[in-house]
């Protein structure tokens, strides 16, 4: 193995997105089998991406779908009663 | 086109086209459809913001705010992108406007975010610097976790933030997140690397400090 983990640092993005090309794709992974700080540098950035997404959407308080119902509602009627 | 990609192809032209028409009657004056079509929208928006500002009452105000401009000018809206597109235009403009009259700290520079390894060079496979989490949800209780993500989140600079959420949480394209933050793709890709790398810093500090001891 030629490269050193510098060397892979600008192309990790591109690598963790799928966007590398496959011989390069193949040398990163042929790195990251030799380097544990880099494996771990990778799998942590995908975890961080796992963990932020997983329960992404919120549902909306009932005090708050209560207060916009009549807040939208108003509104509403004072645009287009003009 | 496999089958069903097909069907998803035309489940998603006729939610368009029925949401054209949804559009085309709130235009009109009907709220029965301006509501419809915010009921498909409004937890996206509210999650949104609540990422964006970090917290409920931010967030309640932003999608109040969203929803209020929305009737203002539902008027102008032309349908060149989704309605939801646009209501999450409206989101992203409001949270940054209150932002934008706050003093906002950059991240530092990026190989404060990486270990010495990466910055001088070689393999150092003895006594790592970097702490490897295993599984976080096998140390900590859902909600527990959830809290530190969203305080983590909270915690980037607004412009990193932004980029973050829109390109990770909400899983847009980087040419999408990129029109949305008015950058060149290069710059919003090297901004969605850079908040990947400050998250990863920061909840690595959080795991390594709380359960540390549990893990290695």
């Amino acid at each position: 193995m030629a490269g050193k983990c510098p060397d892979y640092i600008n192309d990790l993005s591109d690598y963790l997105d799928g966007g590398v090309s496959p011989e390069l794709c193949a040398e990163i992974e042929a790195h990251l089998g030799e380097c544990r700080e880099c494996r771990i540098m990778v799998d942590t950035l995908r975890q961080t991406v796992t963990l932020c997404r997983a329960g992404a959407e919120e549902p909306l308080p009932q005090a708050l779908e209560n207060k916009l119902k009549s807040l939208l509602r108003q509104r509403w009627e004072k645009k287009f009663s003009k | 086109m496999k089958f069903c990609n097909l069907l998803n192809h035309f489940d998603y032209i006729g939610d368009r086209m029925n949401e054209k028409e949804l559009v085309r009657k709130a235009q009109s004056g009907d709220f029965d459809a301006f509501a419809k079509l915010v009921d498909a929208n409004k937890e996206r928006i509210y999650s949104l913001a609540r990422k964006m500002t970090g917290n409920d009452q931010d967030a309640e105000d932003i999608l109040q705010e969203t929803l209020l401009r929305a009737i203002d000018k539902i008027d102008q809206f032309r349908g060149d992108a989704s309605f939801g597109t646009w209501l999450y235009t409206i989101t992203l403009n409001l949270a940054r406007a209150q932002f934008a009259k706050k003093k906002q700290t950059d991240l530092q520079p990026l190989e404060d975010y990486l270990p010495g390894t990466f910055v001088n060079g070689g393999h150092h496979h003895e006594g790592s610097a970097l702490f490897d989490w295993k599984d976080p949800h096998k140390l900590m209780e859902s909600e527990q976790l959830r809290d530190i993500i969203d305080k983590s989140i909270s915690e980037l600079p607004y412009k990193y933030r932004e980029a973050f959420v829109l390109r990770f949480v909400e899983e847009l394209s980087v040419k999408e997140v990129a029109r949305l933050i008015q950058q060149s793709e290069a710059s919003t890709k090297s901004r969605i690397f850079r908040a990947r790398l400050a998250m990863r810093d920061k909840l690595s500090k959080v795991f390594e400090n709380e359960y540390g001891g549990k893990v290695s």
